[in-house]
């Protein structure tokens, strides 16, 4: 189809906005529609250049970036100084929650790889959350638990694996 | 030669145009730039008393309207709630109390004055003349004309700016609420816009920043003016137990005052112990007026109860830069300008020491991680 028509007929409502997209977020997917609203109010959308540094490694970070349109990278250094790729985000995707409770530093850096739309939420603003509508903040707050418990699971399975592959392994050694 | 300088006849003459046309605009925006800014200057002339009004308002009505928002009612609604509850508050007062005789105390002041300022003349001159016996190098000066020539001259200022102030008065209450309204309403929306405008890459550092000093600020602001609240109503209290006259502007100077460390209450004293000395004597009366100055206000309330529950957390300023401070706002405005001029120095100490502290918590990472790389 013409890409002229169809952008006349296609419904420009609820889902073009920055309170849909923060809905699809997995931190705020238990949010309804009210609180959606309200947490547009308090996101900052920051529009970035293609390869613009967001954070490096060792930065003290105080929040939270979901990618609304474009692609990031995150990656570390080795000791020679080389960037190892850690992962690459897209729309939807997000980065840098563990900040959002405390201020730690980063443990890898991100950088854009497009022109790229971060929609930002931060430690002060969440604060805030926290002392004026408490709701709002316990359920962006257990939606973030979940997910870091999800990744805590996550990460305690691979190191059960790689533990029992050592065992395995050094008792083949110790055999021969 | 237009060929080799790459314009032709018509560029030429545009060139020509386009440059004669902006240095003469230039010159002339030069040379109004001047009329502007003293276009400027009177605009906002009359904006400065209520916009630093509204803002104390403003600063001083945020915990309440916080309050009814935690009750799930938005902000407008909140900000309307609050100011009904004062209004109705401060017209219940004004029914049981009455409204206050400023009228006839001004008047009475009026009468008054030139009498309290032949006393301090007088009290001054037995004091010069005292040092004199003992001191008999120090030259005759001619104190009471000096003295009685500025106050007179400070009379004459009064008299001619209360029919104008009278109208002053009136405009702050119809523009001292409006533009606390929107200050209440909409300082986070402005403020959030202007951190916006700060580049990607110190975005988060500077939010951080921004958020610790805000804190810091609203409590140091807040407390300033609790403070000298407190202590102006203190006071009155205090001077209506004798037979004082004009306790409540007393009071009220005690307390502004007061927003001047070392200096101010020094300075807010002398008004009252004048007005004492002449009306009263050197009794027991001026000793207790002494005493509700010195130690009910300055040591025992402010000292003890008032600075470490409100303005505990942030650091005190050097005497030295106090002083600063005080010389250079009285030459920017006068004697509103040594009252918050120790303000504003405090808000700028406060924020240098938000920063150096925001840096030196962090550090310790920065090293470790430094270590690792």
């Amino acid at each position: 189809m013409n890409p002229f028509w169809s952008n006349i007929f296609r419904s420009s409502g609820y889902e073009e906005t920055l309170a849909y997209f923060l809905g699809t977020v997995p931190v705020f997917s238990k949010l309804n529609k009210r609180e959606l609203s309200f947490l547009e109010t308090i996101v900052y959308v920051r529009n970035y250049q293609a390869d613009e540094i967001i954070f490096a490694e060792g930065d003290i970070g105080s929040g939270m970036y979901a990618v609304r349109t474009g692609q990031v990278k995150i990656y570390t250094h080795d000791e020679h100084g080389n960037e190892i790729e850690q992962a690459v985000l897209e729309t939807g995707d997000f980065f840098g929650e563990v900040a959002l409770t405390a201020s730690r530093p980063r443990i890898a850096s991100a950088r854009t790889t497009e022109t790229t739309v971060l929609v930002g939420l931060f430690r002060a603003d969440m604060l805030d959350v926290v002392r004026k509508h408490p709701s709002i903040a316990a359920k962006i707050l257990l939606g973030l638990t979940r997910i870091i418990s999800d990744r805590l699971h996550q990460s305690h399975l691979l190191l059960h694996e790689a533990l029992r592959q050592q065992m395995t392994t050094d008792r083949e050694h110790s055999h021969d | 030669m237009t060929e080799h300088s790459g314009f032709n006849r018509a560029q030429m003459v545009v060139l020509y145009v386009v440059l004669t046309a902006s240095i003469a605009s230039g010159i002339a925006i030069f040379s109004s730039a001047s009329t502007i800014t003293a276009m400027l200057h009177t605009a906002s002339d009359g904006l400065f008393l209520p916009i630093l009004l509204s803002l104390i308002v403003a600063f001083l009505l945020d915990p309440a309207i916080q309050f009814f928002e935690q009750k799930k009612i938005n902000r407008t609604g909140s900000i309307f709630i609050v100011y009904l509850l004062l209004s109705i508050l401060i017209f219940s007062l004004l029914l049981i109390i009455g409204p206050p005789n400023w009228k006839g105390m001004l008047q009475a002041l009026k009468a008054d004055f030139p009498r309290y300022i032949g006393h301090a003349i007088d009290y001054l001159n037995s004091l010069l003349d005292a040092v004199q016996q003992h001191l008999p190098f120090v030259k005759h000066y001619d104190l009471s004309e000096k003295l009685r020539a500025s106050a007179e001259a400070f009379f004459g200022l009064i008299l001619m700016h209360t029919p104008k102030s009278a109208m002053r008065i009136g405009s702050l209450f119809l523009l001292v609420p409006l533009f606390s309204f929107f200050f209440l309403r909409d300082s986070r929306r402005i403020l959030r816009g202007l951190i916006a405008f700060t580049p990607n890459r110190y975005f988060e550092m500077v939010l951080d920043i921004y958020d610790h000093v805000s804190w810091q600020l609203a409590h140091f602001i807040r407390g300033r003016i609790l403070e000298a609240l407190i202590i102006g109503l203190v006071v009155w209290m205090g001077l209506s137990l004798t037979d004082i006259h004009y306790a409540p502007i007393l009071g009220a100077i005690a307390g502004i005052t007061n927003l001047v460390p070392y200096i101010g209450p020094i300075v807010g004293m002398i008004p009252g112990l004048t007005i004492a000395l002449a009306d009263l004597g050197m009794g027991g009366q001026f000793w207790w007026i002494l005493c509700v100055y010195l130690l009910i206000a300055q040591v025992i309330l402010d000292n003890f109860i008032l600075i470490p529950i409100l303005i505990s957390r942030v650091s005190n300023l050097h005497p030295l830069l106090v002083i600063l401070a005080i010389v250079m706002g009285g030459k920017l405005y006068g004697i509103i300008g040594m009252i918050i001029g120790v303000p504003i120095a405090s808000i700028i100490n406060i924020i240098i020491l938000e920063i150096r502290q925001y840096r030196q918590t962090f550090s310790p990472y920065m090293r470790i991680i430094s270590k690792r790389e």
